[in-house]
């Protein structure tokens, strides 16, 4: 069997049969998520021997589907995996107590298995399927917790944003068909020319919802009603990574013009979520809103034409931020909630998780030798050399500037105050989770090299982005301790916390207007149903007056129709003279007659 | 070789006689009678899939004379774009016989209206004979006139006889089409199959007929602004009415705008291919927005059949507009498989609010709320058949909806903008699901039965179906494929 099948195939059939089973939720889940990462280490191992899977399946006809392992997917698919299987042994911990384990772990599966069709997926069709599939995955994962205020309303949320922009893709991928006259990714990403421009523009339209860009970054975090681990998964290598994995894969096809519209949506949502960030009262919605900011700078890095720093940057951030969320789902425990003043103190209670936690956060700062300095670097390095460095240099740097600041003050919540003792039920577990995926971000960077060597490219080193770089992150990191969020924010601070929403944002610009016009349709509804059953009545009337006049002295008028009819009859009775040629006569006359009528029918 | 396409035919009838002459058989005989005709009905559909069909014209054609003076003749046969539709429709009757055996309301002569609908349904699909194609038409219009009069809700009768005016007046238009057709072949002949390889009208005469069946097969679609029976109907059909209704009878329009308009006015129908586009856009996006503003749920599935339905016009018109031969099949291809999604989907909804309605004796969705909790096999069911509605990747809708954009975005790129359909109904079903089945369970419906097995076995093959669509839609997309490769157009 093809290791991609396996890899696929491994959590997707342990979704099904825990559902069959109906018992051990957590082991099969932790199996069968392990079995995927051994099949997705092969077929990384493969790629480094040069290898290339490849498994074509029947599709629609003339466009079949195809799962590729190339280096890029075989790295990403091993990603995924690894985090996935990290946040799974978290999850057995954190969903000890909950009531509804198969359904968890399940769905998680599910979620597992779409997301490795989606960095696997060789052809268009099938990576539009993964990507809505996954959609449909943390719409379940969000919405996990159905019967509590809000969560219904924050999954449906989650996926009407991402399937509004989705249009972007399924009309990118309409576009790509059409002019290549194949749904092979590889052979579409020749295309040139206006093409390439307005499917590189539209499918930058899909990334945008699924990563969260500016203006669509609203629901990353209201998706925060979720359990812990999905909000660990969505936000680090799966839901959100969706939107920068298509950039990455699609950038060489793309013209500079779109690239730099990319940059620019990307610069501008780094600056606006990073503030957002700094201005939350909650630590889960500060990390979601730290995620929109992270995939803004890996757009940066894309639009400066250097998809593999983004890439690198997308390797550590899932790491980095997964471990963040772990962290906080521990202190959530510990707390019963994730609002900063419960917070307060909260990193003395459980020092050690706190240690991981700050770990991470220097690492999402971009502090040296953590492996968020090295993909942070190689952005900075990318966006000095692009042929718009002034402005895509200014974002990378503000972007790092902040995510120090808000990093910083976090740690600075989480520290100050006083400790309070809980013991919390599954901490072996949640620990072993968070553990090993904060031990990623801490030594990813040093496995770069290796990596750009496995992609057959390479970063140019450059001394005065990592001088720049370091400056932004340690000034945003002092800034963020020392001075309280209200100052640093100013007359910014309203506008963020509200999320920099214009005049309410899309509920205002897109669902009212939706249900205006639904409204209007069903006004008209009303009105055509009531001319239907006008013209019902009208009959109705007619009907009455007819009978009316019948029973009024239309007897006379029968008794003389009868008449008119015998009288007719008899007359009709002179033509059927038995007379051969009469009879034709009249037949020729008659027809000619219909013909006639036609005829004068046709031509007017 | 035995006539299994006439045998699958009157099967049904033939069980329908039997009910007849046992007027005094126990209710449970009766719908047991049912339940099996339909069962063999369904394997004798299963029996024509499996001898296919040809790569041209049709296959399994079998023929007696009929009124030889007037060429017609009892006619019948399959290609790629009526054989799932049969199959389609022998299922649906069957896993209907199953939901329907609670009836114990005058359940005899219901058994035997169902039973001449599956023969008038799938007559009109098998029927290569325009007078043989009319008369299973019309049959269906009046066994269905009687279902919603003598079964349905409230305020049945009104809309029993809106729906029957309506279409009744929709499909006399059709029989002046017939007879131009007939009187325009040469020689003078009701066979389907030669109207077909020779178009017999040209010229004004062909647009005069289109016009004429476009009428007929809009009001029986249904497009907008023609539509307004539908919402009526449905809310006032039992839910096995709305099943049929839905699932097998909408198809009769969009079947005959594929086999008569399409096929037999070709040239007319590409002079008037954007204007057909353009009612089919209206309709899909009118439909959404229709269905977005109500908040009854069997209203708000029978609007977005308004909206599923005119996708398959805008395939149809694609097909029509295209030049190159393998758009027009990929537009074809798709409009037959949303007919079948849409039959399952549909089928699958409509048995689901009907199952709610049974329990709550309510379909607004304000009065529901946390169901999930309450009704679980229900409640996913529904989840499942939603998202496979709103065109959700691996299930029914997709690989239909998918080639009709696809083929729509490379004839006529303005049109894409019909897309924006599966937007709003993952809205409105997103909604619908939140407000009836999530949330925190009402006091009210906590005493609330799950599905028993009755409707797990009606359910069960419509949503393994779906996900076999959707997932392997080759199965069903090459018998589509192989005619509408090799149609001449």
């Amino acid at each position: 069997m093809n290791l991609i099948t396996v890899a696929i195939l491994a959590p997707l059939s342990t979704a099904v049969l825990i559902l069959l089973l109906r018992r051990l939720p957590a082991t099969l889940a932790l199996l069968g998520i392990a079995i995927g990462l051994l099949a997705s280490i092969g077929l990384l191992a493969n790629a480094f021997n040069g290898i290339t899977n490849e498994i074509i399946l029947p599709g629609l006809p003339d466009l079949p589907l195809r799962l590729v392992a190339t280096p890029l997917t075989a790295l990403l698919s091993t990603l995924v995996a690894v985090v996935c299987n990290l946040v799974m042994i978290y999850a057995v911990g954190y969903m000890k107590l909950d009531g509804e384990k198969l359904r968890f772990f399940a769905t998680l599966l599910l979620f597992a298995a779409a997301m490795q069709t989606l960095v696997l997926a060789g052809d268009w069709i099938l990576l539009l399927a993964a990507w809505e599939l996954i959609g449909l995955s943390s719409y379940l994962l969000i919405g996990f917790w159905y019967r509590r205020p809000g969560v219904t309303s924050a999954a449906t949320r989650a996926f009407l944003y991402t399937r509004s922009a989705d249009l972007g893709l399924y009309i990118a991928v309409f576009i790509l068909i059409a002019s290549a006259g194949s749904s092979d990714i590889a052979t579409t990403l020749n295309t040139g020319g206006g093409t390439a421009v307005v499917a590189g523009l539209l499918l930058l339209v899909a990334a945008m919802g699924k990563s969260a860009q500016t203006p669509l970054h609203d629901w990353l975090q209201r998706a925060m009603a979720g359990p812990t681990p999905v909000s660990a998964l969505l936000h680090s290598a799966t839901l959100v990574a969706a939107g920068a994995i298509l950039l990455i894969r699609t950038a060489p096809m793309l013209p500079p013009d779109t690239l730099l519209v990319i940059g620019i949506v990307g610069g501008i949502t780094t600056v606006v979520t990073g503030l957002i960030a700094l201005g939350e009262r909650d630590l889960k919605r500060l990390l979601a809103a730290s995620t929109s900011s992270q995939y803004g700078l890996m757009l940066v890095a894309v639009g400066a034409g250097v998809p593999l720093a983004a890439l690198l940057h997308l390797i550590a951030h899932a790491a980095i931020k997964s471990s963040l969320f772990l962290g906080a789902g521990v202190f959530q425990h510990s707390r019963d909630g994730t609002a900063f003043t419960q917070l307060e103190g909260a990193g003395r209670d459980q020092p050690h998780c706190f240690f991981g936690f700050a770990l991470a956060a220097l690492a999402l700062a971009g502090i040296p030798p953590l492996s968020g300095f090295f993909s942070k670097d190689a952005i900075i390095a990318a966006s000095l050399a692009s042929p718009n460095a002034l402005m895509l240099t200014t974002f990378a740097l503000a972007g790092t500037l902040l995510t120090g600041a808000y990093m910083a003050r976090a740690l600075h919540i989480l520290w100050r105050g006083n400790s309070q003792k809980h013991d919390i039920v599954g901490l072996g577990w949640m620990g072993a989770g968070l553990a090993g995926l904060v031990t990623l971000a801490v030594i990813l960077g040093a496995a770069f090299p290796s990596l750009e060597t496995l992609l057959n490219e390479s970063l140019s080193g450059n001394t005065l982005a990592q001088v720049l770089g370091l400056s932004a992150a340690l000034s945003g990191l002092t800034l963020g301790w020392f001075i309280p969020m209200q100052r640093l924010l100013g007359p910014l601070l309203p506008w963020a916390q509200r999320g920099f929403a214009i005049a309410g944002g899309v509920d205002t610009w897109v669902v009212r207007p939706a249900f205006a016009i639904a409204r209007s349709c069903e006004q008209l509804e009303r009105g055509l149903y009531a001319a239907v059953l006008g013209v019902g009545r009208l009959g109705l009337g007619i009907g009455r007056a007819v009978r009316y006049s019948d029973e009024r002295g239309i007897d006379g008028l029968i008794f003389s129709l009868v008449r008119g009819t015998v009288e007719l009859g008899s007359r009709a009775r002179a033509l059927q003279s038995g007379l051969i040629h009469r009879e034709m006569a009249i037949t020729v006359v008659g027809t000619a007659l219909i013909l006639a009528t036609l005829l004068v029918a046709l031509l007017i | 070789m035995l006539p299994i396409v006439s045998i699958t035919l009157f099967l049904p009838l033939l069980g329908a006689l039997l009910v007849m002459t046992l007027r005094k058989a126990p209710v449970q005989v009766v719908h047991t009678i049912g339940i099996v005709t339909s069962g063999l009905t369904l394997v004798g559909a299963i029996w024509m899939w499996s001898r296919g069909v040809n790569e041209t014209g049709f296959a399994q054609l079998e023929q007696i004379d009929w009124m030889p003076a007037i060429g017609a003749a009892y006619r019948v046969g399959v290609d790629g774009i009526s054989l799932p539709l049969v199959l389609l429709s022998a299922l649906l009757f069957f896993v209907t016989f199953i939901y329907s055996a609670k009836v114990r309301e005058r359940p005899h002569a219901y058994v035997v209206l169902m039973l001449l609908l599956e023969t008038a349904a799938i007559g009109a699909f098998t029927a290569l004979d325009a007078i043989l194609f009319y008369v299973f038409f019309e049959i269906s219009l009046v066994s269905m006139y009687f279902m919603i009069a003598g079964w349905g809700h409230e305020d049945r009768q009104r809309a029993a006889l809106m729906f029957f005016i309506y279409t009744l007046l929709g499909s006399l238009p059709l029989l002046l089409a017939i007879l131009g057709l007939y009187l325009g072949s040469d020689p003078h002949t009701f066979d389907m199959r030669v109207w077909i390889e020779n178009p017999p009208l040209s010229g004004t005469a062909a647009m005069l007929a289109l016009v004429a069946m476009l009428f007929t097969f809009a009001v029986k679609t249904p497009v907008f602004p023609f539509h307004t029976w539908l919402p009526a109907a449905h809310v006032q059909a039992p839910a096995a009415g709305s099943v049929i209704l839905a699932g097998v009878m909408l198809k009769f329009g969009t079947y005959g705008l594929v086999r008569f308009a399409f096929q037999m006015t070709p040239d007319a129908f590409r002079d008037a291919g954007i204007v057909i586009l353009v009612f089919g856009v209206v309709a899909a996006l009118y439909g959404a927005f229709a269905a977005l503003a109500q908040s009854d749920l069997k209203r708000l599935i029978a609007y977005t059949s308004v909206n599923h339905m005119g996708y398959i016009i805008v395939g149809v018109a694609i097909a029509a507009l295209a030049l190159d031969p393998a758009v027009r099949a990929t537009a074809l291809d798709g409009s037959v498989l949303q007919m079948v999604s849409h039959g399952l989907v549909t089928g699958a909804l409509f048995f689901l609010v009907g199952m709610l309605q049974d329990r709550a004796h309510t379909r607004e969705m304000d009065e529901f709320g946390g169901l999930l909790k309450v009704v679980p096999i229900l409640g996913w069911c529904f989840v499942l058949a939603a998202f496979a509605s709103l065109g959700l990747p691996g299930l029914a809708h997709f690989p239909a909806e998918f080639q009709i954009f696809l083929a729509t975005l490379r004839v006529e790129p303005v049109a894409i903008i019909v897309i924006l359909g599966i937007v709003i109904t993952a809205g409105l079903y997103l909604r619908a699901i939140g407000k009836v089945f999530l949330g925190e369970p009402r006091e009210q419906w906590a005493g609330m039965a799950d599905l028993n097995t009755r409707e797990v076995l009606a359910l069960g093959p419509l949503l393994i179906l779906i996900i076999l669509v959707g997932i392997a839609p080759a199965w069903v997309l090459d018998v589509i494929h192989k005619t509408t490769a090799a149609l001449q157009f």
